[in-house]
């Protein structure tokens, strides 16, 4: 089971998707969520208790950065969260934190998301506007039942190297017209000890994160539903920042309703309204090297309506989404003199940024033959901006727009083709990007990572992208093989450079850095998955993942991963299951000095876990305990922020009981 | 019952109290009264006539004050036209000397709006060690009227509209006072300085108040070089892009631009140098960004908050 996990996630391709959606038995209205039929766990290979990051990472074309041991920020492709839509059930949220200590996985946990549906590149247009791709969490969704059914379950453990300790719980409950269910859980973690055995300090966090879900079934192919989720992080440290969390809270509300069609082309319209508010407070004062106490709160208001049809005819599947939203973006500065009789200083680092986007996309797929299909996609969409402040940004931008309207097109194209055990496909598109709200109204937003305060520029270009992509692969019973490219050409590619004018606002930054686009960019990115059964209860993976940035001027970008691979091996036999897995990055040769880099070293992680499941009276329960980085190895990789350690070596545990 | 549990504690949390948003109106309102109404700051009485001048919510302050001046008849309060209105604000200090500030001496009339209008830059406040007097003389009916009071220059407590005076390299004596803007924002902000320059009487006094004595003009075709940096040692000596000197324009006026970043104390470092380039005082400040360190100021600056 946890075997294929990856799996699923390599398998991005669009159509797995729809041609689930349409064998769902319709007339029972079994399933709410008719998108969720592929089943996936969140539970990593080594893990079965993860956190939503842990579970991310675990796939192929994710990597993070790090700014301590919670809210890593998500790359696809090799590209930060501006490129990427990261969307909660197709929701979207954004965060409320300047230094994006708060990407949207931050506000969620591993209990209240059925699964994470990750499409690469234009394929993820269906969710807005992108250029890396997708990532859509897909919540718990218990579906309908005929006799009245309670399910549950609880989970616990603790971790050692961190005293991570953690209860997280679910339960619902479902008849024939109703289903109620919730989750609940709080994680709380001290600080964590690197490979040296060193207190890494400021990396403690504490998470509360709580979800309902209420549905009815109005008649037999329809349904309404409300969600819940609220979510509160208190007292994080981020040891690679100036700065740490004090309060961060989300509250991620929608309301949906879903009719069923027995024929017809239209085989599902479900609509959903949401509302989401976030607010994000920092806290320096547990840094006593601050020079000056600054108060960073932000906040982001989204309002947002997603609807989404399915639509099937013969050999022909379609999904169209609508999506619209609101948000409001603020966050603000305060800085406080030495002498605090005197005036504090204020400036909005986002200067009340209103952004309204609606978008059509479409996806289709033919099945041509029983061997290949073309699926083909679009999507225009409209971004509006504006900026209620628009002196702030004059600051550095005389006359700039305070308004902006811009039109986001994306095409996209591809082929699949199976011929008996082989696979292949070839894909390609382009689309459009708006600038995000740092990148076109942000003011002296401190990165602390090459130390410059970062100005946007209202009136920078569309990124625009240029992507192909193929895939090749091998299956039989024992053995599989799957090797995958994609390429992306990016025009206008938004970076900060270095700006002539300005000085710093931070105490700790060195220079000011304005968002531009440069001529063009280029991303490379190559994975391979080997599996193979060596006998029938040991199985073997391998994944090797390579990836390649540089500008115009063929100089590196920053944040691209390095050769990685990992290797894993994974006996199971009757309720005991062991596994073992080596990963690691090699030597980062491509560095970019430019943007705070310097050569990352290899390092080498060893893994270890072992699991048993047993029946306490009717209670499925699991116990899992293992170790990761085993050796205890001081590394850090080439996306930790600062270049901070990584943990040492972490004994976990953990027990899992279901009803 | 958990779910309502859960609702409940959703409930408390959010309701709990955190950080307002600020108000940026209010913030930048918070220091600085922004001044637009003319009222009666003082009024004289010389025979028939009374005269009213009316300044910025009817008070002198010290630095740059526009004046309207209105003469009317006290009898029945009607507005009469003299002729030849002049004005004259003379300081005593304590030993007795007189000394003026720059003013317009001669008034223009405003037709459009029925006054006579001018300025004057008190160059102190008043108090124990000098106190100031206005001189006003008029002509109606081809008689010449001459009135004096006493006037009480307050403290300017808008420190965007402060003043300095100096001595030049020339020897000669200047003040700049800052005019625009009275409620700056973190923004560009249009700045506006008057400068003036202290005429040196060539001929020996007259009668007091002799006006060739304490004469003052508005310096013609001159520069002034502006550098705006935040003290506070924290901001390291933090600075703004896009500012523009000031140079004079048909107002007689000097104009530029200043970006404030943020709100706080700020210094204008300003250097002046006359029509040939020559400064006349001021110096470059550095413009390395030195945490913790009080930015070093021009020996020519004024200090600015908001």
């Amino acid at each position: 089971m946890k075997y294929f996990i990856i799996a699923l996630f390599c398998g991005i391709a669009l159509t797995a998707q729809n041609n689930h959606a349409h064998h769902d038995s319709i007339k029972n209205l079994e399933e709410v969520k008719v998108q969720n039929a592929a089943k996936k766990k969140i539970e990593t290979e080594m893990k079965m208790a993860v956190s939503v990051d842990e579970f991310l990472s675990s796939s192929d074309n994710i990597s993070f950065i790090k700014r301590g041991a919670y809210a890593w920020e998500p790359l696809l492709n090799n590209m930060s969260t501006e490129r990427s839509q990261v969307t909660i059930d197709g929701m979207h949220i954004f965060g409320a934190c300047t230094d994006k200590m708060d990407p949207i996985t931050s506000y969620v946990e591993s209990n209240n998301l059925a699964a994470i549906d990750i499409k690469s590149g234009q394929e993820g247009s269906l969710h807005g506007a992108t250029v890396a791709g997708s990532i859509d969490l897909k919540r718990r969704s218990t579906a309908f039942s005929l006799e009245p059914k309670w399910k549950g379950t609880y989970q616990t453990g603790f971790e050692f190297n961190n005293k991570q300790f953690f209860n997280l719980g679910n339960v619902s409950f479902s008849r024939n017209k109703f289903v109620a269910e919730g989750s609940i859980s709080y994680r709380t973690a001290d600080n964590y000890f690197d490979g040296n055995n060193d207190e890494v300090k400021h990396s403690q966090y504490n998470k509360f994160n709580t979800s309902l879900g209420l549905a009815y079934k109005t008649s037999d192919l329809s349904s309404v539903r409300v969600d819940a989720i609220f979510d509160v992080a208190k007292d994080v440290g981020f040891p690679a920042l100036p700065m740490d969390l004090w309060l961060s809270r989300a509250l991620i509300t929608s309301a949906s309703y879903k009719q069923l069609f027995e024929d017809g082309l239209f085989r599902v319209v479900d609509t959903k309204i949401y509302y989401n508010a976030i607010e994000h407070y920092m806290d320096d004062t547990t840094r006593p090297e601050n020079l000056v106490h600054m108060d960073m709160p932000g906040w982001s208001t989204t309002y947002g309506l997603v609807s989404k049809a399915n639509l099937k005819k013969n050999s022909y599947s379609s999904e169209i989404s609508l999506n619209a939203y609101d948000n409001l973006s603020i966050a603000e500065m305060r800085m406080y003199p030495q002498d605090r009789s005197n005036r504090t200083m204020f400036a909005f680092s986002w200067p009340w940024v209103t952004t309204r986007f609606a978008g059509l996309a479409m996806n289709n797929s033919w099945e041509i033959s029983e061997k290949s299909q073309i699926n083909m996609g679009g999507s225009l969409g409209v971004n509006y901006n504006y900026s209620k402040y628009v002196e702030f940004n004059w600051i550095f931008h005389p006359g700039a727009s305070q308004e902006k309207t811009r039109f986001l097109p994306s095409l996209h194209a591809g082929y699949q083709l199976n011929i008996e055990q082989f696979n292949f496909s070839v894909g390609t598109g382009y689309g459009h990007r708006a600038p995000s709200v740092s990148e076109g109204y942000g003011y002296y937003i401190y990165n602390s990572f090459d130390r410059y305060d970062y100005i946007g520029n209202p009136d920078l270009k569309n990124e625009i992208s240029y992507e192909g992509n193929a895939s090749a692969g091998f299956k039989n019973d024992r053995f599989s093989i799957q090797g995958k490219v994609n390429y992306f050409y990016i025009q206008n590619y938004i970076i900060g450079r270095i700006l002539s004018m300005g000085s710093p606002m931070n105490y700790q930054s060195v220079g000011v850095k304005g968002y531009t686009s440069l001529d063009y960019a280029t991303l490379l990115n190559l994975s391979m998955n080997v599996s193979y059964d060596i006998l029938e209860h040991l199985h073997w993976k391998g994944t090797l993942t390579y990836a390649r940035g540089t500008d115009d001027k063929n100089g590196n970008l920053p944040f691209i991963r390095p050769l990685s691979y990992l290797t894993s091996l994974h006996f199971m036999h009757k309720n005991f299951g062991i596994q073992t897995s080596v990963n690691g990055d090699l030597e980062q040769i491509n560095y970019s000095p430019e943007y705070g880099e310097d050569l990352t070293p290899a390092y080498t992680i060893w893994n270890l876990s072992a699991d048993y499941t047993f029946k306490i009276n009717k209670l499925r329960s699991t116990i899992q305990i293992g170790a990761e980085n085993l050796l205890n190895e001081y590394y850090s990789t080439y996306a930790d922020w600062g270049n901070i350690p990584r943990m040492g070596r972490n004994i976990f545990t953990s027990l899992k009981v279901s009803f | 019952m958990k779910f309502f549990n859960f609702l409940v504690i959703a409930f408390f949390a959010l309701a709990s109290c955190t950080l307002d948003k600020t108000d940026y109106e209010a913030e930048t309102g918070l220091e600085i009264p922004e001044l637009s109404e003319f009222k009666e700051a003082v009024s004289f009485t010389s025979g028939n006539y009374k005269v009213s001048i009316e300044a910025l919510n009817g008070t002198f302050y010290k630095g740059y004050n526009e004046l309207r001046l209105k003469v009317l008849n006290a009898q029945n309060n009607q507005r009469v036209n003299p002729s030849a209105v002049t004005f004259l604000p003379i300081m005593t200090n304590s030993d007795n000397v007189p000394s003026s500030c720059p003013h317009q001496y001669n008034l223009e009339y405003d037709a459009a709006n029925n006054y006579y209008s001018g300025y004057s830059v008190f160059t102190s406040e008043s108090d124990a060690s000098g106190n100031w007097k206005l001189y006003i003389s008029f002509t109606v009916d081809n008689q010449k009227y001459e009135i004096n009071k006493q006037v009480t220059v307050e403290k300017q407590s808008n420190k965007n509209l402060n003043m300095t005076a100096f001595t030049g390299k020339d020897g000669e004596q200047y003040c700049i006072a800052l005019i625009a803007p009275q409620k700056p924002k973190v923004a560009e902000n249009a700045l506006i300085a008057g400068i003036y320059k202290y005429n040196k009487p060539t001929t020996a006094a007259g009668t007091f108040p002799d006006p060739s004595q304490f004469s003052y003009s508005e310096v013609m075709g001159y520069t002034l070089k502006l550098d705006p940096r935040m003290p506070e040692p924290s901001m390291g000596n933090h600075s703004s892009p896009n500012n523009r000197d000031l140079t004079q324009q048909n107002d007689g006026f000097y104009h530029g631009v200043v970006n404030y970043t943020m709100t706080g104390n700020w210094t204008l470092n300003l250097i002046l140098m006359n029509q040939n380039g020559l400064i006349l005082k001021g110096t470059v400040v550095p413009s390395d960004f030195t945490p913790g360190v009080e930015g070093v100021k021009s020996e020519l600056y004024i200090d600015t908050l908001f």
